[in-house]
């Protein structure tokens, strides 16, 4: 199969529509077409980059929470049971979109694609860098968080000896020194690979938005507008 | 060419001493070793070569300091970003970007490279390395070997004349090890002149061209390549400096000796990638003595550590000693591990307090802890430290309270993850008395290593592991 | 620090403190899958604990553009894990006012501080942009749906248009307890290991 690899601008329109069509409730059945056509493209495009399990994980929640919307809950059922269901899967058959899209962002952007992206945005250097460290940080505190837990455990403090700020500190203050360390060490590297340099930035990513870009935006925008007129010109 | 003249520099708001009226010049294409104790000057003077001194580091200094012509003082960092590359010590956090490609060509990008050039030696470094095979891949998936070579590729992108190391094997095992000598030694075969400051000496007999030790600030030996080739295992511990030879580890083949044994069953585990993990369905360790788990990253030595300490639910294995057969559950509470990175393990405001909080008896009072733990810190040189915050100390001094609290904890099995990664001679012996005063307390210690000089200076007895199984088990003679 | 310019450190700091308050607005939001009640408790909760990262960055960076650039990256973030971006403006617009507050004191006085980090948690409300703005279709078709009124307006009872003004309000309260809360926690560890 053709691996398509989408344009970091092309992902950003793209997240930005469905933003827009998760803050509308879908009526129509057209509306509830294109609710669930804006869903299947990540889930598809996240197969297509080889992450199979995510995508099925994504397809089976969508479809589960939006088969008991419409065939289970109905006016007959009553009782905290279904109203706690409804509530849960009204939340997932209506921001779900965006959840997936996120994921698929987050998950097939390389860090340079991103920052070249944001560059040709003319957004200043220094939040792009920022914004590179922050996804840098991501993992890194996921690590950190594990190790801390570890040595809880080992400790038997995990839960703070029964004490919720105790929990809180016990967990946030080594992770805030190890972090601050990380930081120092990392700032250091950076300066001495250039990183402040008073030239443009280069890339050895070369991006382009080439037809399949087009199409994704086309269909994402001809989307957002459909749900536009549904809610204000109806 | 590098030269110091008269150089003088004591980092802001410390006592500590940096360095003292120090002179020195290094010439093009020489491959210069820099060795002494921690603190002893040795990593500032990279500092100034790259410029993190004092542009980055504030201080004061006085004397000049000229790397090509180019006075450090007045030439900005990213000036020298394409004349002194730079790979530091921990591969954990010198890297910005999240994937291997990203990483290799971030000096590239900074320094506004074109494109064409940037793909072109990146290409060209990844065959001259040979790490085809890590390109594409995420950096947190890397060994702590392979994050340390990507290093090296991506100072090596940007061809600077002059290449800094500062302690760069610290975290690496033997094998990574011989990795960083070929790439130092192509390195050298290319011109360029090498400062590497390290404890660990022997892989770079034969490559350095001049030693300098230094102590207190100040060059007090300089010796040749001739001289260096000469050093004997005497000459270098009359020196304070680690041996210039890897010395090799003598085992004795037999059974089990000593009466009480710690017996572990089933240990199988396999991480979710389903290809890391162990298989260890019996082994028997002598109680009471120091055990040493060795081998290659990725051989499953710190899952092995993991599971014997009761981190890994899923473990079904079982742990025997003095009869009672304890599953993960109860291991979690008769084992205490010394994490590699101890900040992990300090929680609270004080060392006194650290060590409190292992004591988990209802029975005893707040005094009667505090007069306890204040005994335990006395054994470990840290009374005085007792009101001291863990994160103001030392290195050395964090390990020990990590340590303290695991003697309060009144655990039986006390477990260290690569207790002396990045030591020095005078302190990898002090882990190494710490280990069997442990050990005269009757406590079991398992210290997984790969630190040859630490595992002939204390341990009893020695695994090794490959591909998560039993290679070899035996006693140390 | 004579510079007041922003370095590459100072950027790098940004971004690690950025990603430490998405930390604990994450923790705090996997409670909120509990119950849809918890959700609400984010304006005590998130204020409260992030305010322990924030304090150590108030002593961190103390250049004009820390909180500006942290807001501007939050909104960014935000946007790009589909929360929508009307919240932007508001996160954005808490930032500058919070560096701007907090410049008066010239990043030093804890007078200042309180107050701009009052300010600044004012951005923990964008969280509630969208279920605001969905509400009222949301529950039409809850009612659609045979739901009593009773139940449909617990629901939103915490969450909507009116009671944001509360709920604004709330963090800005509980930002300025939180600045204490935080202030407590650097004295205790980070100042008393020489690191602050």
């Amino acid at each position: 199969m053709i691996k398509i690899h989408l344009d970091p601008r092309t992902k950003l329109v793209m997240i930005f529509a469905v933003s827009f069509i998760v803050m509308v409730n879908a009526v129509s059945t057209i509306e509830w077409i294109v609710r669930i056509i804006v869903t299947l493209i990540p889930v598809f495009l996240l197969a297509n980059e080889g992450k199979h399990v995510s995508a099925i994980r994504f397809l089976l929640c969508y479809a589960a929470a939006i088969l008991l919307l419409k065939y289970y809950i109905s006016a007959e059922s009553t009782g905290i049971l279904s109203a706690l269901l409804l509530g849960y899967c009204g939340i997932v058959a209506q921001f779900m979109p965006a959840m997936i899209m996120a994921w698929y962002v987050i998950h097939t952007t390389k860090i340079g694609e991103f920052m070249s992206a944001m560059q040709k945005m003319h957004i200043p250097d220094g939040i792009s860098v920022s914004l590179a460290v922050v996804m840098r940080f991501f993992p890194t505190i996921k690590e950190e968080c594990l190790s801390i837990n570890d040595a809880m455990k080992m400790r038997d403090i995990s839960f703070g000896g029964g004490r919720i700020t105790k929990m809180i500190e016990y967990r946030l203050v080594p992770l805030m020194f190890s972090c601050l360390n990380i930081g120092d060490e990392l700032s250091a590297a950076a300066v001495t690979r250039g990183l402040g340099a008073q030239v443009r930035r280069t890339s050895p990513v070369q991006l382009k938005i080439k037809a399949v870009d087009w199409l994704m935006i086309v269909i994402f925008l001809l989307s957002m507008i459909i749900f536009v007129i549904s809610k204000y010109f109806r | 060419m590098i030269e110091f003249k008269n150089v003088n520099f004591r980092y802001r708001g410390t006592d500590e001493s940096g360095l003292h009226d120090l002179s020195l010049t290094i010439n093009d294409g020489e491959m210069v070793l820099l060795c002494g104790a921690s603190g002893c000057g040795k990593t500032t003077v990279g500092r100034l070569i790259n410029g993190l001194i004092p542009h980055y580091y504030k201080g004061e200094l006085t004397g000049n300091v000229l790397v090509n012509g180019m006075d450090i003082e007045k030439t900005e960092l990213y000036e020298l970003a394409g004349v002194v590359g730079t790979v530091f010590q921990n591969p954990r956090s010198q890297f910005f970007a999240i994937d291997t490609d990203g990483e290799i060509t971030f000096g590239a990008e900074n320094i506004g490279m074109p494109p064409d050039s940037i793909i072109s030696r990146k290409d060209d470094v990844s065959s001259e390395m040979h790490i085809e095979k890590l390109l594409g891949r995420s950096i947190f998936e890397l060994s702590g070997g392979e994050k340390q070579i990507i290093a090296c590729a991506s100072v090596s992108v940007l061809s600077p004349d002059i290449i800094v190391l500062d302690e760069p094997s610290s975290n690496l095992d033997l094998e990574a090890i011989e990795k960083l000598k070929e790439i130092l030694k192509r390195w050298k075969l290319q011109g360029k002149t090498i400062v590497i400051a390290e404890h660990r000496l022997y892989f770079l007999r034969e490559l350095a061209d001049r030693m300098l030790i230094l102590e207190n600030g100040r060059i007090t030996k300089e010796m040749t390549a001739e001289e260096i080739k000469k050093l004997t295992i005497t000459d270098t511990e009359k020196m304070g400096i680690r041996p210039m030879i890897l010395p090799e580890i003598q085992y004795k083949n037999s059974v089990v000796e000593s009466e009480d044994i710690l017996l572990l069953e089933d240990f199988c585990f396999t991480y979710k990638d389903g290809k890391h993990g162990i298989n260890i369905p019996r082994l028997e360790l002598p109680a009471y003595r120091i055990i040493a788990i060795i081998g290659h990253n990725g051989a499953g030595k710190s899952t092995l550590a993991r599971n014997i300490c009761g981190l890994e639910r899923k473990c079904k294995g079982t742990l025997t000693m003095n009869g009672k057969k304890m599953k993960a559950k109860e291991r979690l509470h008769n084992c205490y591990m010394i994490m590699q990175d101890v900040n992990h393990q300090l929680f609270t405001e004080s060392v006194r307090d650290e060590v409190m909080l292992s004591m988990t008896d209802k029975a005893l009072t707040d005094e009667q802890k505090a007069s306890l733990a204040d005994e335990i810190l006395e054994q470990l040189d840290l009374a005085e430290y007792a009101d001291t915050h863990p994160m103001a100390l030392s290195g050395g001094q964090k390990q020990r309270t990590a340590i303290a609290s695991g003697i309060a904890s009144s655990k039986s099995i006390i477990i260290f993850d690569e207790p002396t990664s990045g030591l020095d001679l005078a302190h990898m012996k002090q882990v190494a008395d710490q280990l069997k005063k442990l050990k005269d307390m009757g406590k079991t210690v398992i210290v997984v290593t790969h630190d040859n000089e630490f595992i002939l200076s204390c341990c009893d007895h020695v695994v090794r592991l490959e591909n998560g199984c039993i290679a070899e088990d035996n006693h140390k003679r | 620090m004579k510079d007041n310019k922003l370095n590459i450190k100072d950027f790098i700091t940004i971004g690690i403190f950025t990603a430490l308050i998405f930390v604990v607005e994450f923790a705090c939001g996997m409670l909120g899958f509990i119950h849809p009640y918890i959700v609400a408790s984010y304006v005590v909760l998130i204020p409260l604990v992030g305010s322990i990262p924030m304090m150590l960055f108030y002593t961190k960076v103390e250049k004009f553009g820390m909180l500006t650039i942290m807001s501007v990256l939050i909104a960014i973030i935000m946007f790009v894990t589909g929360m929508g971006w009307l919240g932007a403006p508001l996160i954005i617009a808490a930032g500058l006012i919070a560096d701007l507050i907090a410049k008066k004191g010239d990043y030093k006085s804890f007078k200042m501080t309180v107050p701009s980090h009052g300010v600044f948690c004012l951005w923990i409300c964008a969280n509630y942009f969208p279920v605001i703005v969905t509400a009222k279709d949301y529950r039409k078709s809850l009612l659609d749906g045979g739901y009593s009124a009773e139940y449909c307006d617990a629901l939103f009872r915490a969450i909507n248009g009116k009671t944001i003004a509360i709920l604004l309000a709330l963090c800005f309260i509980f930002g300025m307890i939180g600045a204490f809360v935080g202030k407590a926690v650097v004295r205790k560890h980070f100042e008393k290991a020489g690191i602050a």
